[in-house]
């Protein structure tokens, strides 16, 4: 079963550490993504799965097929790995028609010419694109060549799906819906595929598990929901999402509640301690949108983590409202779909919206 | 969305290919290397014996170096060679430099015409131009004395090293251009936008901020054109002779068929001393441009720009410029075609009473004959060859994991910067000690061939490297995840996209094989004999006329050849910056 496992991935470029001891499984049939800022090694993995590049360590292997692996001095040549990949720039080749593009793998493999034709055309039905076979790519939009080089890598049936940032060419609208298409016949398939992105949205909407990537290494895996609500660290809650973090002691641990002192006069309450002993100094991360403003006369919440604010800046989004407020040394940024009126206000922290996050490792 | 079994359809893994990629890949990188480099080894080997490699016994010993540094002509020789050079780089450098700028950044007149007539004498056969420079201003050139006897006015003595110069330095002052040109076409043009805003006039951004811009590209410029000039055989051979000027390549040349004494140990050693030269400033010139940034080709964006303006000074330098092309590139070959339709050519008689069909004619006598006839076969064969093998090397140098890769694009360049005579003599040498296939290889014409194409090398790969490189690499990554392996992916993918660029280099080997010379001057046999070392030998001996028709051959096949090609391919002036 095409279940991928790569581990302890290592390799260095010159003196920096492009990926450092990179570990992850992927099971059957599930849509796994690498997300990071560029730079952090996303691509550098998916390449050496694909067989373009060589980490220094470690092991790749896809089924009962190992792909790669340091210690045995074993790689497999790219072109014997039988895995579609889409790349960022879709490579259609310019000289062959969309038909002649699908057939080249098939011919690759000595189908004969009737069964090439019916594969084919099977698969640009799949996508949508069977009218234009006898296209050229240039004639194509840029939609349409992802669906080309989708179809390309599909017609062979791979035994894994490689996506490199394949919508980073679309504009906005596009992109969209073609997130939702392919996030479809993904599901359709059920092929296990690797998707490699930098954009959050598409990270946490596509996914069945994201593994977030910083600096060649793995910040945290887990599904969207899991790394948008507790991210293991400062980066993954800087990245993914936006964050306020608020930074304090521990002033109490106890009864389930953990209390963290931010000033003398601002003390944070969180639903969970974890494991945050007295004394020690922790950061909070709270999302902008699970913050509530209210009006500085306002009394339906009191108490518990709620403070006078001055606003700061407002700014209309179309639908929602985003302010900037100061609590003493609490300077937030919060989401709320009501316009709050005033240079006064309250706000208030849920403490079940917040997280204690780690340092960056 | 259909079918649901799709996945486990499962087909046939891709077949393992019948050619190992790492065999081919060696296969290329070794014979590139061997060709390039390898006759370098018998060159030392005969720098350092004591008698010819041709005659038996021999014994080791530096006696070869030492007779050629005790000899006072020799640093003469390279006293003058090194006089010559920084002047034709001066003049190339600087005249390159402005030409590109007033054909780039100005509204001169013209400036899209003259950016392409400016080329011309780079393309033109260089022995042809020289013997063309000769018949009008050389000592008793047709021009030379219509100016002194009716008008009095004496021109400069092309027979002098500055004379010498200002020939070399015509010839290589496209060079600068076009590196020039590259570098501006790549300069953001919003740098001197920003000048623009700041406050700054036109002529101060020219100054302040263009100019120093091309620092980069100048001395890129100058290194090249200082190493080619080194090595220029034909002018010091042609030119230098009626006043004794020796430079170190025609000191060689005249060591070597010294009909009394000639001396190969010396001559090889001298080569040898020619070839560090050359080495180091090649070495030199990589250091400057760091990495690969040398082959960015002409690709700067099309940008609108604002251009300079010249006013009042536009159709001034226009036609300053317009008699530089005409004195220059012209008249020379204007006086070419003269000369083979004439008995002599003199201001005395006016030249329609001295008509003949001569020198023509005699281009059916044997040796002029075979010379052509060599020629055309070696200039499509050597063409053939050599783009195929750049085409090959380009791939295994930029696409492939060839642990050696990385030597390649130093050993496809290197020829560029090794004097003609030192590929002469040592393909000479190699295929002395290469036994049978080198007698083979010596006797007939593909001996010559093989050292034109290794000479002319680098003109296909500066002309293939950018073309590859603006092949996106994923595309032939896609191939190889499609299943195919590296040999099949080149062969679908990667060389059907570099078709242009193939052809382009077809066309420019074509013309360099036909147009080269001086690595066959040591090669030529009865019966082997190419048109330039013909025209060389022809010419020292006297016979212009026939000489000058042979010429007009060249510049007549040259001129269409190219002109066809750039018609039909769409070639750009010489690829890229390395002219």
């Amino acid at each position: 079963m095409p279940e991928i496992q790569v581990e302890n991935l290592t390799k260095t470029f010159g003196e920096q550490r492009a990926l450092d001891s990179v570990a992850f499984s992927v099971e059957d049939g599930e849509l796994f993504t690498l997300l990071g800022p560029s730079g952090c090694g996303k691509s550098t993995t998916l390449m050496s799965i694909a067989g373009f590049q060589q980490p220094d360590q470690g092991r790749i292997a896809v089924g009962s097929d190992t792909f790669f692996d340091a210690d045995r001095r074993l790689s497999v040549a790219a072109e014997r790995r039988n895995l579609g990949i889409v790349f960022q720039s879709y490579a259609v080749w310019p000289h062959m028609t969309v038909f002649e593009n699908l057939a080249f793998p098939l011919k690759v493999r000595k189908l004969k010419r009737r069964e090439i034709q019916a594969r084919v055309h099977e698969t640009l039905d799949l996508v949508e694109m069977r009218q234009y076979e006898k296209r050229y790519p240039h004639q194509l939009s840029g939609g349409q060549q992802q669906r080309v080089a989708l179809a390309r890598a599909l017609v062979y049936s791979p035994s894994v799906l490689l996506l490199d940032e394949p919508f980073s060419n679309l504009d906005a609208k596009l992109r969209e819906r073609a997130r939702m298409w392919v996030k479809e016949l993904q599901q359709t398939l059920g092929l296990t595929t690797i998707f490699v992105t930098h954009d959050q949205d598409e990270a946490l909407s596509m996914s069945d598990r994201v593994v977030v990537m910083s600096a060649g290494r793995i910040q945290q895996v887990g599904t969207p929901e899991e790394v948008y609500r507790s991210p293991a660290n400062r980066f993954v809650a800087e990245f993914v999402g936006r964050v306020n973090l608020i930074d304090g002691v521990v002033a109490s641990a106890d009864g389930g509640r953990l209390l963290v002192d931010v000033d003398s006069s601002h003390r944070l309450t969180l639903a969970a301690v974890g494991a945050n002993p007295v004394a020690k100094n922790v950061t909070v991360a709270v999302r902008p949108e699970a913050l509530t403003l209210l009006a500085a006369d306002d009394g339906s919440i009191n108490g518990t983590n709620t403070w006078e604010a001055s606003v700061h800046t407002v700014a209309f989004l179309g639908d929602h409202y985003e302010y900037d407020v100061n609590a003493g040394p609490l300077a937030l940024t919060v989401q709320s779909a009501r316009r709050v009126d005033g240079d006064r206000v309250k706000v208030h922290i849920p403490p079940d919206a917040c997280a204690v996050v780690a340092d960056d490792s | 969305m259909t079918t649901g079994t799709y996945a486990a359809e499962a087909l046939p893994r891709p077949r393992r290919s019948w050619l190992p990629a790492g065999a081919l890949q060696s296969a290329t990188w070794v014979l590139v290397v061997v060709l390039v480099l390898g006759p370098f080894v018998p060159l030392l080997y005969a720098s350092l014996r004591d008698r010819p490699l041709y005659e038996a016994g021999g014994v080791f010993t530096v006696d070869p170096y030492r007779q050629l540094f005790g000899d006072s002509a020799f640093w003469h020789a390279w006293l003058n060679t090194l006089g010559f050079a920084a002047l034709v780089t001066a003049g190339a450098v600087v005249f390159g430099a402005a030409f590109a700028i007033l054909c780039g950044r100005t509204d001169l007149p013209g400036r899209k015409a003259y950016s392409r007539l400016v080329l011309l004498p780079i393309l033109l056969p260089s022995l042809g131009m020289v013997l063309g420079w000769i018949v009008i201003w050389g000592p008793g050139g047709y021009l030379t004395n219509m100016f002194s006897q009716r008008l009095h006015i004496h021109t400069l003595a092309i027979d002098t090293i500055p004379g010498m110069a200002l020939v070399e330095g015509a010839r290589l002052l496209p060079i600068a251009f076009l590196t020039c040109q590259a570098a501006l076409g790549r300069a953001d043009s919003a740098l001197e936008d920003a000048a623009r805003s700041a406050g700054a006039s036109p002529l101060r951004v020219l100054g302040s901020v263009t100019i120093p811009m091309l620092r980069p590209a100048l001395l890129n410029a100058a290194t090249l054109i200082f190493t080619l000039s080194i090595a220029a055989l034909g002018i010091p051979l042609l030119l230098g002779t009626s006043r004794n000027i020796n430079f170190v390549s025609s000191y060689l040349y005249n060591l070597w068929t010294s009909a009394a004494e000639p001396d190969p140990g010396s001559v090889s050693a001298g080569a040898m001393m020619l070839l560090v030269v050359a080495t180091g400033l090649l070495l030199i010139r990589n250091r400057l441009l760091g990495a690969e940034a040398r082959f960015v080709s002409v690709t700067g964006r099309a940008g609108r720009r604002e251009l300079l303006s010249l006013g009042g000074w536009g159709w001034p330098l226009a036609a300053v410029l317009a008699i530089y092309l005409v004195f220059t590139t012209v008249i020379p070959v204007l006086g070419l075609a003269l000369m083979s339709i004439v008995t002599v050519l003199t201001p005395l008689l006016a030249p329609w009473h001295l008509l003949t069909w001569s020198n023509w004619q005699a281009l059916g006598d044997p040796v002029f004959r075979r010379s052509i006839e060599n020629s055309a076969i070696i200039s499509v064969a050597g063409a053939i060859l050599a783009t195929a093998l750049v085409a090959l090397a380009t791939l295994v140098a930029h696409r492939s994991r060839f642990p050696l890769r990385r030597t390649l694009p130093f050993v496809l360049l290197y020829p560029r910067a090794t004097p003609g005579i030192i590929i002469g003599i040592g393909f000479f040498w190699t295929y002395l000690v290469t036994g049978a296939i080198g007698d083979w290889f010596r006797g007939s014409i593909w001996g010559i061939m093989l050292a034109f194409v290794i000479r002319n090398l680098p003109f296909a790969y500066v002309v293939m490297y950018p073309t590859l490189a603006r092949i996106g690499e994923e595309l032939d990554r896609a191939g190889r995840a499609a299943g195919a392996g590296w040999w099949m992916t080149c062969r679908r993918i990667v060389l059907p996209l570099l078709r242009p660029a193939i052809f382009a280099s077809f066309v420019l080997m074509f013309v360099e094989i036909l147009n080269d010379y001086d690595p066959a001057v040591f090669l030529v046999k009865p019966g082997t004999e190419v048109m330039g070392a013909t025209m060389l030998s022809q010419f020292i001996q006297g016979s212009i006329g026939p000489v000058s028709a042979l010429a007009m051959v060249q510049v007549a096949v040259t001129v269409t050849v190219l002109a066809v090609g750039a018609k039909l391919f769409k070639i750009r002036a010489m690829g890229g910056d390395d002219a």
